[in-house]
């Protein structure tokens, strides 16, 4: 019987917050006029759906958690998610993990270091600075 | 090695050189110096140096912040590397990632344009006296030991570029190595520019993107003079004119704001979404026989904005 229910509430739920979400998402006009906003005009533009800015827009609060998880000041958590752009903020939250973090240093074991140091020599990388 | 001998010793550590050897100069092969356009090489300077850009050296593996207070300094924007630390690096990562380099520019009030992967394309923002943030992988991809550094001048009769990189102010990579381990980054770089300014190159779309993500964040009245710029220089685009527009409108401009929808649909007349904000900013005028003729052509073209344009014109016609 529980089942049952479940079977048919679900989906109706599932419905209802999809489109819940979507009067926020596809609702392009700024506060206070009706006008259409320039990056609402320039997603139509980009051919985007609004399955794409729902996840933009749901997006701000993985970034949020993962920073926090980075070990980012809480202070400073809000503001950082803040600036980044919906596109920006999805590329956050779908694959942080991946990015490359420009930091200057290899991970590497001893055995790397003489391919290394012959792909210095042949001017293919830039990690000794001695082989200048 | 010669192959006599080889033959003769044929063992699994000499092969293994071997393979090494080729392994190494099929690389190189691949890695040459880049060549620029025959037009970049006749419209840039032989040499040139942003003498007045800052250097920062790097601290432990801060050269994502240290990289960002060396342009935005040059700007004119007076911020420390121990503020942007904290906006920018993150902990866990040892390292800054590239959408935040581009958010971190946007809180301090100017706007990050990624330009084109190209030397050439850097070298001519180098040219125009903008600095270039570029991100390098300086190893392999299989060990990335990737960093941010800024581009700072170059010497097209030695084929160098300079950069304050690392802990070392204006160092000087051959382009063959500089392109080498750029195009590990798929050649990511980026210039930052206070609103009003534009890259040399302009990205349309891209560009439009900068300044309405700049926009977002800083209000339309901090992005009105790069809105300027922008419909000047891409005088033939409506939608640059249709940013313009809706900045003016937010700050308060109503007829400025008018003006430039004219001129939107005036360069795109198929541009349905500035027909009706051409149509609403007139009706907020009060003038609504032009609301209506606007209006009408905005429904009248098919696409994202056809209902919007007829929900607006039921509207116009109940009052």
């Amino acid at each position: 019987m529980m089942k049952k229910i479940c079977r048919i509430l679900s989906p109706l739920l599932i419905a209802a917050l999809v489109l819940g979400s979507v009067s926020v998402a596809a609702a392009p006009i700024a506060p206070g006029s009706d006008l259409i906003t320039t990056q609402a005009a320039l997603n139509a533009e980009h051919g985007q759906a609004d399955r794409e800015r729902i996840h933009e827009i749901l997006a701000r609060d993985d970034v949020r958690d993962q920073l926090i998880e980075q070990g980012v000041d809480l202070a400073e958590v809000e503001a950082r998610v803040a600036a980044l752009s919906d596109a920006e903020a999805a590329q956050m939250a779908d694959q942080l993990e991946q990015l490359p973090a420009g930091a200057s240093v290899v991970g590497a074991l001893f055995a790397v270091f003489v391919i290394l140091l012959v792909t210095d020599i042949l001017g293919l990388t830039n990690v000794f600075p001695f082989t200048r | 090695m010669t192959s006599r001998r080889f033959r003769h010793t044929w063992n699994a550590r000499p092969a293994g050189v071997l393979a090494l050897v080729l392994l190494m100069l099929t690389l190189a092969g691949c890695a040459s110096t880049p060549r620029l356009a025959e037009t970049t090489e006749n419209r840039l300077p032989r040499q040139a140096l942003l003498d007045d850009v800052p250097f920062h050296a790097q601290r432990d593996y801060q050269c994502g912040p240290a990289s960002l207070a060396m342009v935005l300094n040059d700007g004119g924007v007076d911020v420390e590397v121990e503020t942007l630390i904290p906006q920018v690096f993150l902990p866990g990562r040892e390292g800054s990632v590239q959408p935040e380099m581009l958010a971190t520019v946007r809180r301090h009030g100017h706007i990050p344009f990624v330009i084109e992967g190209r030397l050439d394309a850097l070298l001519t923002e180098v040219a125009a006296g903008h600095p270039v943030v570029v991100m390098q992988n300086l190893s392999l991809p299989a060990w990335p030991m990737w960093h941010y550094a800024v581009a700072i001048g170059f010497d097209l009769d030695r084929n160098e570029l300079v950069l304050h990189s690392g802990e070392e102010p204006r160092r000087v990579e051959s382009f063959r190595r500089f392109d080498a381990t750029w195009s590990r980054s798929d050649r990511w770089a980026f210039v930052a520019l206070p609103p009003g300014e534009l890259p040399v190159e302009v990205r349309p779309h891209r560009a439009m993107e900068a300044i309405s993500d700049f926009e977002r964040l800083q209000g339309a009245a901090g992005a009105l003079p790069a809105w300027e710029i922008l419909a000047k220089r891409l005088e033939d685009n409506g939608l640059a004119h249709f940013g313009l527009g809706n900045a003016r409108h937010a700050t308060g401009d109503a007829t400025g704001a008018i003006t430039a929808f004219e001129q939107a649909v005036d360069a795109q007349p198929d541009l349905a979404v500035a027909w009706l904000n051409l149509g609403l900013a007139k009706r907020e005028q009060g003038d609504l026989a032009a609301a209506t003729e606007a209006l009408e052509r905005a429904a009248s073209l098919p696409g994202h904005w056809q209902p919007h344009a007829r929900q607006a014109l039921e509207r116009l016609e109940e009052r």
